[in-house]
Protein backbone atom coordinates (compact mmCIF):
# COMPACT_ATOMS: atom_id res chain seq x y z
CA UNK A 1 0.00 0.00 0.00
CA UNK A 2 1.97 2.95 -1.25
CA UNK A 3 0.93 6.31 0.14
CA UNK A 4 1.03 9.02 -2.51
CA UNK A 5 -0.44 12.01 -0.79
CA UNK A 6 -1.10 13.09 2.76
CA UNK A 7 -3.41 15.97 3.65
CA UNK A 8 -4.28 17.40 7.05
CA UNK A 9 -7.41 19.54 7.32
CA UNK A 10 -8.17 21.59 10.43
CA UNK A 11 -11.55 21.69 12.09
CA UNK A 12 -12.73 24.71 10.15
CA UNK A 13 -11.98 23.05 6.83
CA UNK A 14 -8.68 24.70 5.99
CA UNK A 15 -5.75 22.76 4.62
CA UNK A 16 -2.84 22.91 7.04
CA UNK A 17 -0.53 20.34 5.49
CA UNK A 18 -0.13 18.61 2.18
CA UNK A 19 2.63 16.51 0.75
CA UNK A 20 3.09 14.19 -2.21
CA UNK A 21 5.38 11.19 -2.09
CA UNK A 22 7.03 9.05 -4.73
CA UNK A 23 5.68 9.08 -8.25
CA UNK A 24 2.79 11.26 -7.30
CA UNK A 25 5.24 14.13 -6.90
CA UNK A 26 5.60 14.36 -10.65
CA UNK A 27 2.05 13.47 -11.55
CA UNK A 28 0.34 15.92 -9.28
CA UNK A 29 2.57 18.89 -9.91
CA UNK A 30 -0.15 20.20 -12.16
CA UNK A 31 -2.21 21.00 -9.11
CA UNK A 32 -1.39 24.34 -7.54
CA UNK A 33 -1.48 24.86 -3.81
CA UNK A 34 -4.69 26.74 -4.34
CA UNK A 35 -6.20 23.60 -5.89
CA UNK A 36 -5.22 21.64 -2.83
CA UNK A 37 -6.92 24.20 -0.60
CA UNK A 38 -10.10 23.76 -2.60
CA UNK A 39 -9.84 19.95 -2.49
CA UNK A 40 -9.39 20.08 1.27
CA UNK A 41 -12.40 22.24 1.94
CA UNK A 42 -14.49 20.20 -0.49
CA UNK A 43 -13.56 17.06 1.41
CA UNK A 44 -14.45 18.83 4.63
CA UNK A 45 -17.94 19.55 3.30
CA UNK A 46 -18.39 16.06 1.87
CA UNK A 47 -17.49 14.64 5.25
CA UNK A 48 -20.16 16.76 6.88
CA UNK A 49 -22.76 15.90 4.25
CA UNK A 50 -22.03 12.20 4.38
CA UNK A 51 -22.64 12.36 8.12
CA UNK A 52 -26.13 13.70 7.47
CA UNK A 53 -27.29 11.10 4.98
CA UNK A 54 -27.02 7.91 6.99
CA UNK A 55 -29.47 5.21 5.82
CA UNK A 56 -32.45 4.93 8.13
CA UNK A 57 -31.86 1.26 8.90
CA UNK A 58 -28.34 2.04 10.05
CA UNK A 59 -29.50 4.88 12.25
CA UNK A 60 -31.83 2.54 14.12
CA UNK A 61 -29.20 -0.13 14.82
CA UNK A 62 -26.31 2.19 15.41
CA UNK A 63 -25.58 0.71 18.83
CA UNK A 64 -24.98 -2.72 17.30
CA UNK A 65 -22.25 -1.55 14.99
CA UNK A 66 -18.73 -2.29 16.10
CA UNK A 67 -16.41 0.62 15.44
CA UNK A 68 -13.34 -1.07 16.83
CA UNK A 69 -10.32 -1.02 14.60
CA UNK A 70 -7.89 -3.85 15.27
CA UNK A 71 -4.23 -3.07 15.69
CA UNK A 72 -2.32 -4.04 12.57
CA UNK A 73 1.28 -4.70 13.66
CA UNK A 74 4.09 -2.92 11.97
CA UNK A 75 2.25 -0.44 9.74
CA UNK A 76 4.77 2.24 8.87
CA UNK A 77 7.39 0.82 11.22
CA UNK A 78 10.83 -0.30 10.09
CA UNK A 79 10.84 -4.07 9.55
CA UNK A 80 12.39 -5.78 12.54
CA UNK A 81 14.52 -8.20 10.51
CA UNK A 82 16.36 -5.46 8.64
CA UNK A 83 20.03 -5.07 9.45
CA UNK A 84 19.81 -1.47 10.64
CA UNK A 85 17.98 -2.54 13.77
CA UNK A 86 20.24 -0.52 16.01
CA UNK A 87 19.49 2.60 14.04
CA UNK A 88 15.80 2.48 14.87
CA UNK A 89 14.86 6.03 15.69
CA UNK A 90 12.96 6.92 18.81
CA UNK A 91 9.26 7.61 18.54
CA UNK A 92 9.28 11.09 20.04
CA UNK A 93 7.64 11.00 23.46
CA UNK A 94 6.26 7.52 22.82
CA UNK A 95 7.92 4.59 24.51
CA UNK A 96 8.37 1.20 22.91
CA UNK A 97 8.82 0.06 19.34
CA UNK A 98 5.40 1.14 18.12
CA UNK A 99 3.10 4.05 18.91
CA UNK A 100 0.30 1.81 20.19
CA UNK A 101 -0.36 -1.89 20.37
CA UNK A 102 -4.03 -2.37 21.02
CA UNK A 103 -7.19 -2.03 19.01
CA UNK A 104 -8.98 1.30 19.22
CA UNK A 105 -12.39 2.81 18.55
CA UNK A 106 -12.97 4.93 15.49
CA UNK A 107 -14.20 8.46 16.21
CA UNK A 108 -15.61 8.72 12.73
CA UNK A 109 -18.94 6.95 13.01
CA UNK A 110 -21.07 8.19 10.18
CA UNK A 111 -18.81 10.25 7.98
CA UNK A 112 -16.79 9.41 4.89
CA UNK A 113 -14.03 6.98 5.74
CA UNK A 114 -12.89 5.65 2.43
CA UNK A 115 -13.17 6.59 -1.21
CA UNK A 116 -12.21 4.02 -3.82
CA UNK A 117 -11.63 4.73 -7.48
CA UNK A 118 -9.93 2.94 -10.35
CA UNK A 119 -6.78 4.95 -9.79
CA UNK A 120 -6.44 5.30 -6.05
CA UNK A 121 -7.98 4.73 -2.65
CA UNK A 122 -8.46 7.55 -0.17
CA UNK A 123 -8.63 7.07 3.60
CA UNK A 124 -10.02 9.60 6.06
CA UNK A 125 -9.32 9.63 9.79
CA UNK A 126 -11.07 12.20 11.91
CA UNK A 127 -10.12 12.97 15.49
CA UNK A 128 -12.32 13.96 18.42
CA UNK A 129 -11.12 17.54 18.09
CA UNK A 130 -12.27 17.77 14.47
CA UNK A 131 -8.91 17.40 12.79
CA UNK A 132 -8.91 15.31 9.61
CA UNK A 133 -6.04 13.22 8.30
CA UNK A 134 -6.42 12.11 4.70
CA UNK A 135 -4.14 9.66 2.92
CA UNK A 136 -4.33 8.82 -0.76
CA UNK A 137 -2.93 5.43 -1.58
CA UNK A 138 -2.02 4.21 -5.03
CA UNK A 139 -3.22 0.70 -4.32
CA UNK A 140 -6.54 -0.18 -5.90
CA UNK A 141 -8.83 -2.88 -4.66
CA UNK A 142 -9.24 -5.76 -7.13
CA UNK A 143 -12.80 -6.22 -8.31
CA UNK A 144 -13.11 -10.01 -8.36
CA UNK A 145 -16.18 -10.99 -6.47
CA UNK A 146 -18.18 -9.11 -3.92
CA UNK A 147 -17.18 -11.13 -0.86
CA UNK A 148 -13.52 -10.78 -1.62
CA UNK A 149 -13.83 -7.07 -2.28
CA UNK A 150 -15.56 -6.26 0.98
CA UNK A 151 -12.94 -8.26 2.89
CA UNK A 152 -10.12 -6.41 1.15
CA UNK A 153 -11.93 -3.16 1.68
CA UNK A 154 -12.08 -3.81 5.39
CA UNK A 155 -8.45 -4.74 5.71
CA UNK A 156 -7.30 -1.78 3.65
CA UNK A 157 -9.43 0.46 5.83
CA UNK A 158 -7.88 -0.94 9.00
CA UNK A 159 -4.38 -0.43 7.68
CA UNK A 160 -5.36 3.09 6.65
CA UNK A 161 -6.71 3.93 10.09
CA UNK A 162 -3.68 2.42 11.82
CA UNK A 163 -1.36 4.43 9.59
CA UNK A 164 -3.26 7.67 10.06
CA UNK A 165 -3.47 7.30 13.83
CA UNK A 166 0.32 7.07 13.83
CA UNK A 167 0.49 10.23 11.78
CA UNK A 168 -1.77 11.76 14.43
CA UNK A 169 0.73 10.64 17.10
CA UNK A 170 3.55 12.31 15.17
CA UNK A 171 1.40 15.43 14.80
CA UNK A 172 0.74 15.52 18.54
CA UNK A 173 4.48 15.38 19.17
CA UNK A 174 6.10 17.51 16.52
CA UNK A 175 3.38 20.02 15.74
CA UNK A 176 1.58 20.48 19.06
CA UNK A 177 4.81 20.75 21.01
CA UNK A 178 6.30 23.31 18.67
CA UNK A 179 6.06 26.63 20.52
CA UNK A 180 6.26 28.63 17.31
CA UNK A 181 3.30 26.88 15.73
CA UNK A 182 -0.01 28.72 15.99
CA UNK A 183 -3.10 26.55 16.10
CA UNK A 184 -5.09 26.06 12.90
CA UNK A 185 -2.29 27.47 10.76
CA UNK A 186 -0.27 25.66 8.08
CA UNK A 187 2.38 23.29 9.42
CA UNK A 188 5.93 24.24 8.56
CA UNK A 189 7.90 21.85 10.71
CA UNK A 190 10.92 20.08 9.35
CA UNK A 191 10.91 17.46 12.07
CA UNK A 192 7.32 16.62 11.33
CA UNK A 193 8.10 16.38 7.63
CA UNK A 194 10.98 14.05 8.28
CA UNK A 195 9.03 11.73 10.56
CA UNK A 196 6.08 11.57 8.18
CA UNK A 197 8.37 10.84 5.28
CA UNK A 198 10.05 8.03 7.21
CA UNK A 199 6.73 6.45 8.01
CA UNK A 200 5.42 6.72 4.46
CA UNK A 201 8.64 5.21 3.21
CA UNK A 202 8.22 2.29 5.62
CA UNK A 203 4.71 1.65 4.38
CA UNK A 204 5.82 1.38 0.78
CA UNK B 1 -25.83 2.33 31.54
CA UNK B 2 -26.25 -0.04 34.48
CA UNK B 3 -24.07 0.64 37.47
CA UNK B 4 -22.13 -2.61 37.10
CA UNK B 5 -21.23 -1.73 33.53
CA UNK B 6 -20.17 1.70 34.75
CA UNK B 7 -18.05 0.09 37.43
CA UNK B 8 -16.48 -2.13 34.80
CA UNK B 9 -15.65 0.83 32.60
CA UNK B 10 -14.10 2.77 35.46
CA UNK B 11 -11.92 -0.19 36.32
CA UNK B 12 -10.79 -0.49 32.72
CA UNK B 13 -9.95 3.20 32.67
CA UNK B 14 -7.67 2.69 35.64
CA UNK B 15 -5.94 -0.21 33.93
CA UNK B 16 -5.70 1.76 30.70
CA UNK B 17 -4.17 4.77 32.44
CA UNK B 18 -1.59 2.64 34.17
CA UNK B 19 -0.75 0.75 31.01
CA UNK B 20 -0.30 3.88 28.91
CA UNK B 21 1.80 5.51 31.59
CA UNK B 22 3.95 2.43 32.09
CA UNK B 23 4.52 1.25 28.56
CA UNK B 24 3.75 4.09 26.19
CA UNK B 25 5.20 7.28 27.66
CA UNK B 26 8.80 8.39 27.87
CA UNK B 27 9.75 9.36 31.42
CA UNK B 28 11.87 12.14 32.85
CA UNK B 29 12.87 12.99 36.38
CA UNK B 30 9.96 14.87 37.91
CA UNK B 31 12.29 17.19 39.84
CA UNK B 32 13.30 18.75 36.56
CA UNK B 33 9.64 19.47 35.89
CA UNK B 34 8.98 20.79 39.41
CA UNK B 35 11.98 23.10 39.34
CA UNK B 36 11.23 24.40 35.84
CA UNK B 37 7.73 25.32 36.94
CA UNK B 38 9.17 26.95 40.04
CA UNK B 39 11.43 29.12 37.91
CA UNK B 40 8.48 30.24 35.78
CA UNK B 41 6.42 31.25 38.80
CA UNK B 42 9.28 33.06 40.45
CA UNK B 43 10.02 34.92 37.22
CA UNK B 44 6.36 35.92 36.99
CA UNK B 45 6.50 37.20 40.57
CA UNK B 46 9.36 39.44 39.53
CA UNK B 47 7.80 40.58 36.27
CA UNK B 48 4.44 41.41 37.81
CA UNK B 49 5.86 43.04 40.90
CA UNK B 50 4.24 40.51 43.21
CA UNK B 51 0.74 41.31 41.99
CA UNK B 52 -0.52 37.81 42.69
CA UNK B 53 -3.93 38.26 41.07
CA UNK B 54 -2.20 39.00 37.79
CA UNK B 55 0.15 36.07 38.27
CA UNK B 56 -2.84 33.76 38.77
CA UNK B 57 -4.33 35.02 35.51
CA UNK B 58 -1.06 34.63 33.68
CA UNK B 59 -0.58 31.05 34.92
CA UNK B 60 -4.15 30.30 33.90
CA UNK B 61 -3.55 31.65 30.41
CA UNK B 62 -0.32 29.66 30.08
CA UNK B 63 -2.19 26.56 31.16
CA UNK B 64 -4.95 27.22 28.68
CA UNK B 65 -2.46 27.37 25.83
CA UNK B 66 -0.93 24.11 27.01
CA UNK B 67 -4.35 22.50 27.34
CA UNK B 68 -5.56 23.17 23.82
CA UNK B 69 -2.47 21.39 22.54
CA UNK B 70 -2.01 18.66 25.11
CA UNK B 71 -5.48 17.30 24.34
CA UNK B 72 -4.17 16.12 20.96
CA UNK B 73 -1.32 14.26 22.62
CA UNK B 74 -3.75 12.72 25.08
CA UNK B 75 -6.18 11.58 22.39
CA UNK B 76 -3.47 10.28 20.07
CA UNK B 77 -2.04 8.26 22.93
CA UNK B 78 -5.23 6.83 24.39
CA UNK B 79 -7.76 7.00 21.49
CA UNK B 80 -10.54 7.10 24.07
CA UNK B 81 -14.09 7.49 22.71
CA UNK B 82 -16.13 10.60 23.49
CA UNK B 83 -17.38 10.68 27.08
CA UNK B 84 -21.08 9.97 27.27
CA UNK B 85 -21.57 11.73 30.60
CA UNK B 86 -19.72 14.01 32.97
CA UNK B 87 -19.13 11.13 35.37
CA UNK B 88 -17.00 9.38 32.80
CA UNK B 89 -15.21 12.65 32.07
CA UNK B 90 -14.21 12.93 35.72
CA UNK B 91 -12.89 9.37 35.75
CA UNK B 92 -10.94 9.90 32.53
CA UNK B 93 -9.36 13.06 33.91
CA UNK B 94 -8.27 11.56 37.20
CA UNK B 95 -7.45 7.97 36.21
CA UNK B 96 -6.03 8.46 32.75
CA UNK B 97 -5.03 12.06 32.07
CA UNK B 98 -3.41 12.88 35.42
CA UNK B 99 -1.85 9.42 35.49
CA UNK B 100 -0.34 9.67 32.02
CA UNK B 101 1.08 13.18 32.32
CA UNK B 102 1.82 13.54 36.02
CA UNK B 103 1.75 9.98 37.40
CA UNK B 104 -0.82 10.75 40.05
CA UNK B 105 -4.47 9.91 40.50
CA UNK B 106 -6.50 12.65 42.19
CA UNK B 107 -9.54 11.58 44.18
CA UNK B 108 -12.91 12.64 42.84
CA UNK B 109 -15.14 14.14 45.52
CA UNK B 110 -17.94 16.58 46.27
CA UNK B 111 -20.27 15.95 43.34
CA UNK B 112 -22.88 18.67 43.08
CA UNK B 113 -26.56 17.72 43.31
CA UNK B 114 -27.12 18.16 39.61
CA UNK B 115 -24.01 16.13 38.71
CA UNK B 116 -22.43 19.00 36.81
CA UNK B 117 -19.56 19.83 39.13
CA UNK B 118 -16.97 17.83 41.00
CA UNK B 119 -13.71 18.33 42.85
CA UNK B 120 -10.34 16.76 42.34
CA UNK B 121 -8.43 16.27 45.57
CA UNK B 122 -4.77 16.35 44.63
CA UNK B 123 -2.38 14.83 47.12
CA UNK B 124 1.34 14.83 46.39
CA UNK B 125 1.07 17.62 43.87
CA UNK B 126 4.41 17.41 42.03
CA UNK B 127 4.36 21.14 41.18
CA UNK B 128 4.47 22.16 44.81
CA UNK B 129 7.35 19.95 45.95
CA UNK B 130 9.97 22.05 47.75
CA UNK B 131 7.65 25.08 47.79
CA UNK B 132 6.70 27.39 50.65
CA UNK B 133 4.67 30.48 49.88
CA UNK B 134 5.87 33.80 51.33
CA UNK B 135 3.47 35.49 53.74
CA UNK B 136 2.27 38.07 51.23
CA UNK B 137 1.36 35.33 48.72
CA UNK B 138 -0.46 33.07 51.19
CA UNK B 139 -3.81 34.79 50.70
CA UNK B 140 -3.83 35.45 46.99
CA UNK B 141 -1.54 33.20 44.94
CA UNK B 142 -2.77 29.87 43.59
CA UNK B 143 0.62 28.37 43.00
CA UNK B 144 -0.53 25.52 40.72
CA UNK B 145 -3.07 27.59 38.80
CA UNK B 146 -1.60 26.28 35.56
CA UNK B 147 -3.63 23.07 36.13
CA UNK B 148 -6.88 25.04 35.92
CA UNK B 149 -5.94 26.51 32.58
CA UNK B 150 -4.82 23.17 31.19
CA UNK B 151 -8.09 21.49 32.15
CA UNK B 152 -10.15 24.38 30.83
CA UNK B 153 -8.34 24.41 27.49
CA UNK B 154 -8.32 20.66 27.00
CA UNK B 155 -12.00 20.22 27.89
CA UNK B 156 -12.95 23.07 25.61
CA UNK B 157 -11.33 21.31 22.67
CA UNK B 158 -13.64 18.34 23.19
CA UNK B 159 -16.63 20.71 23.35
CA UNK B 160 -17.05 20.79 27.13
CA UNK B 161 -17.30 24.36 28.36
CA UNK B 162 -16.20 24.27 32.00
CA UNK B 163 -15.20 26.58 34.84
CA UNK B 164 -12.09 25.35 36.58
CA UNK B 165 -10.61 26.88 39.72
CA UNK B 166 -8.83 26.05 42.95
CA UNK B 167 -10.84 25.92 46.15
CA UNK B 168 -8.03 25.20 48.58
CA UNK B 169 -4.33 24.49 48.54
CA UNK B 170 -2.04 22.88 51.08
CA UNK B 171 0.49 25.61 50.31
CA UNK B 172 -1.98 28.19 51.64
CA UNK B 173 -2.36 26.30 54.90
CA UNK B 174 -5.53 24.39 53.96
CA UNK B 175 -5.62 20.71 54.78
CA UNK B 176 -5.98 19.53 51.20
CA UNK B 177 -5.52 20.73 47.64
CA UNK B 178 -8.89 20.87 45.97
CA UNK B 179 -9.62 21.79 42.38
CA UNK B 180 -13.22 22.38 41.29
CA UNK B 181 -14.50 21.65 37.79
CA UNK B 182 -17.96 22.87 36.84
CA UNK B 183 -19.59 22.05 33.52
CA UNK B 184 -21.34 25.06 32.02
CA UNK B 185 -22.59 23.39 28.91
CA UNK B 186 -21.75 20.96 26.16
CA UNK B 187 -21.08 22.91 22.98
CA UNK B 188 -23.32 20.73 20.82
CA UNK B 189 -23.03 22.88 17.71
CA UNK B 190 -19.34 22.30 17.48
CA UNK B 191 -19.40 18.52 17.70
CA UNK B 192 -18.59 17.19 14.23
CA UNK B 193 -21.75 15.76 12.66
CA UNK B 194 -20.09 12.52 11.74
CA UNK B 195 -20.28 11.30 15.30
CA UNK B 196 -24.04 10.96 15.78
Amino acid sequence: MAIETLLIVNKSGGLIYHRNFGEACEKRKKLTSNDYLIIASTLHSILAISGQITPRALKLNQDDIDYTIPYVPGVGMPSSDSSNNSKMSKLGSFKGDDYFKESFTSWNKSGLRQLSTDQFTMFVYQTLTGLKFIAISSSVLPKNNEMETSKNLNLANQIGDNFLRKIYCIYSDYVMKDPLYSLEMPIKSENFDKKVQEMVYNVQ
Amino acid sequence: MSSSAGQQQIKTLKVLGEDVWKNKVEKINSELFTLTYGTIVSQLCQDYDRDFEKINDELYKMGYNIGVRIIEDFLARTALPRCTDFNTTSEVISKVAFKVFLNLTPTIANWSQSNDAFSLIISDNPLSDFVELPIDAMKSLWYSNVYCGVLKGALEMVQLDCDVSFVSDILRGDNQTELRIKLNKVLKDEIPVIED
